[in-house]
């Protein structure tokens, strides 16, 4: 063929996939339990809304990928 | 007496009017017919082509060896008239038009040790069928050719279905013999100068061939010919009995899903329905005759099977309905790789086996982007079973979701529709091309294509479906736990 044949691949490097699904797992679940523990030990009146929502969004973000990358790794190519 | 005479009188008289009126319906009905011919004729002459080409030699040789036959004709065309001609028409018999699975040629140039082949057009003609159905195809020279100039072509061409079993049934012991009809002239429009036709058979054993003089017959080629100035369309009926132990392997129904996923994986899944499409088996099956003495018992059937599949294939299986089927043997290289498999049972004549072979290969094998931006796979068309008939292959090619604009490049006619299957983490679920074809050889297995538009930022559409998911629950805690639900002030 006259054309190029640039071959495409993944922009994530597959050897990289158990290491980054272990990585940001753990990250994701580290947030979690401070979000967790935020809850538990502040009361009513110091509550901040603003601080709960975002350590939830930062917690999801990672919690999203690493279970992306996880199903990646199990050989589940979505 | 004089009754007599007076009888005869008048049956004298009414002879010549009796023949006047024979005469003049007689020469009505030559007149008639007459016409009818010159109207054929110049419609015959009219339908096909506009140039009357003469083929000054023509060698065909057809090869019996396996059920797919396969037939190269070399003929060497002549313009005797004075416009020049731009096409060669080819002739098939309607039972062999029905069962061409493929026909290519080529012009060939240079003698010997230069020959080279030059790929040229084929298509069915647009001109009305030959004499008692002949079906005509019609090659595009690639220079038209002048008066009195001749060229040299190239035919091969695949017939499929056409070795008859016979006898239909055979026991387990028995030889597999099959029939084979044909012509020993070419059938052509143009005048034939001189033919030859060779046939090559698997074995030297021959049960009966007719004779059409000059043939021979010198081991396992079967020669007919040569055979001088013969007009267009002639026929001349043959048939050939011959021994043909090659595995007649015929997938019924091949149903290959390809799976496409930009994170780096092409999964290929393909449900077969094989059977063994010669001589019908009768009678019981003795396992121990089989196993105890394979070159008397079973000669007809096969065990094993050869898949070609590309390189660096991974996660290989060969299962069907009841599970894992252990019998297989993958050979990996750097070119090809082999997967050798051996179904539950032998097949006999008219035995079926379905089962499903799947792997998986990198994406950089087979995804390419091309220069206007568009993404492409690149995959090869036909059955990987090496030696197969295919009755009808359907290849669904399953696009990523958030593809769009699918255009498809194969190099013979395909029918295609589309559909949409939902799979993991799928919202509008993912487009799919599904190519149809029928009658498919191992000579169809060339690469095609699948262009498709596809912006990266899709691929951001699944980690954000899963963040979300997350998130919803984090929202629904928060919920929770400023929801105040106490009775108790």
């Amino acid at each position: 063929m006259a054309q190029s044949a640039k071959p495409i691949s993944s922009p994530v490097p597959d050897a990289w996939y158990p290491s980054l699904a272990v990585l940001m797992l753990a990250v994701g679940l580290f947030i979690t339990a401070s979000f967790f523990i935020y809850e538990a030990t502040s009361s009513r009146k110091n509550r901040s809304l603003a601080k709960e929502l975002v350590t939830g969004a930062a917690a999801s973000v990672f919690l999203g990928f690493g279970s992306l990358f996880l199903l990646l790794a199990s050989g589940v190519y979505v | 007496m004089h009754i007599f005479f007076r009888r005869l009188g008048s049956i004298l008289r009414e002879k010549p009017r009796l023949n006047m009126e024979v005469f003049v319906a007689r020469s009505r009905l030559t007149l008639i017919f007459s016409l009818f011919a010159l109207l054929f004729l110049s419609s015959s002459s009219l339908s096909s082509s506009t140039s009357e080409l003469q083929i000054l030699t023509a060698e065909r040789r057809i090869d019996l060896a396996s059920h797919i036959i396969r037939v190269v004709l070399t003929l060497k065309v002549q313009n005797d008239e004075a416009s020049p001609a731009s096409n060669v028409l080819l002739a098939f018999p309607p039972a062999q038009a029905k069962h061409l699975a493929l026909i290519q040629a080529a012009e060939v140039a240079g003698k010997k040790r230069k020959k080279s082949l030059h790929p040229l057009d084929v298509k069915q003609s647009n001109h009305a069928d030959g004499p008692n159905g002949a079906k005509l195809y019609s090659i595009s020279l690639r220079n038209p050719l002048s008066t009195g100039g001749s060229v040299s072509i190239e035919v091969s061409y695949v017939l499929t279905q056409s070795l008859e079993p016979f006898p239909v049934e055979i026991s387990q012991s028995e030889s597999q013999l099959v029939l084979y009809r044909d012509s020993a002239l070419i059938l052509s429009p143009y005048e034939i100068k001189q033919q030859t036709t060779v046939i090559r058979t698997p074995s030297t054993k021959i049960e009966s061939f007719t004779r059409v003089e000059p043939s021979t017959q010198l081991r396992t080629e079967l020669k007919y010919g040569p055979y001088e100035d013969q007009p267009s369309f002639s026929y001349s009926p043959i048939l050939v009995h011959f021994e043909n132990n090659n595995p007649f392997a015929v997938v019924e129904e091949l149903v290959r899903e390809i799976e496409i996923s930009h994170w780096g994986n092409l999964q290929v899944t393909e449900h077969y329905t094989l059977v063994h499409n010669g001589a019908r088996h009768k009678g019981g099956f003795s396992r121990v005759e089989y196993q105890s003495r394979p070159t008397i018992s079973g000669v007809a059937s096969f065990k094993h099977l050869l898949v070609k599949l590309p390189p660096r294939v991974h996660s290989v299986y060969y299962r069907d309905n009841i599970g894992n089927i252990s019998t297989s043997h993958l050979r990996t290289g750097y070119s090809k790789s082999e997967l050798e498999i051996e179904p539950r049972y032998p097949l006999l004549g008219g035995w079926k086996a379905t089962f499903i072979i799947g792997y998986g290969l990198p994406l950089e094998d087979v995804l390419f982007e091309s220069d206007d931006g568009k993404r492409y796979l690149n995959f090869s068309f036909g059955c990987p079973i090496a030696e197969t008939l295919v009755n009808k292959i359907i290849n669904k090619v399953v696009l990523p979701e958030g593809s769009k604009n699918p255009s498809i490049v194969v190099p013979f006619s395909v029918e295609r529709r589309e559909e949409t299957s939902y799979s993991y983490l799928d919202i509008v679920g993912r487009p799919v091309v599904v190519l149809e074809k029928e009658n498919v050889v191992p000579e169809h297995n060339v690469l095609f294509q699948v262009y498709y538009d596809f912006h990266p930022m899709s691929m951001l559409a699944e980690p954000l479906m899963l963040t979300s998911v997350f998130f919803f629950l984090f929202v629904a805690a928060l919920a929770y736990i400023h929801m105040d639900i106490s009775i108790r002030k």
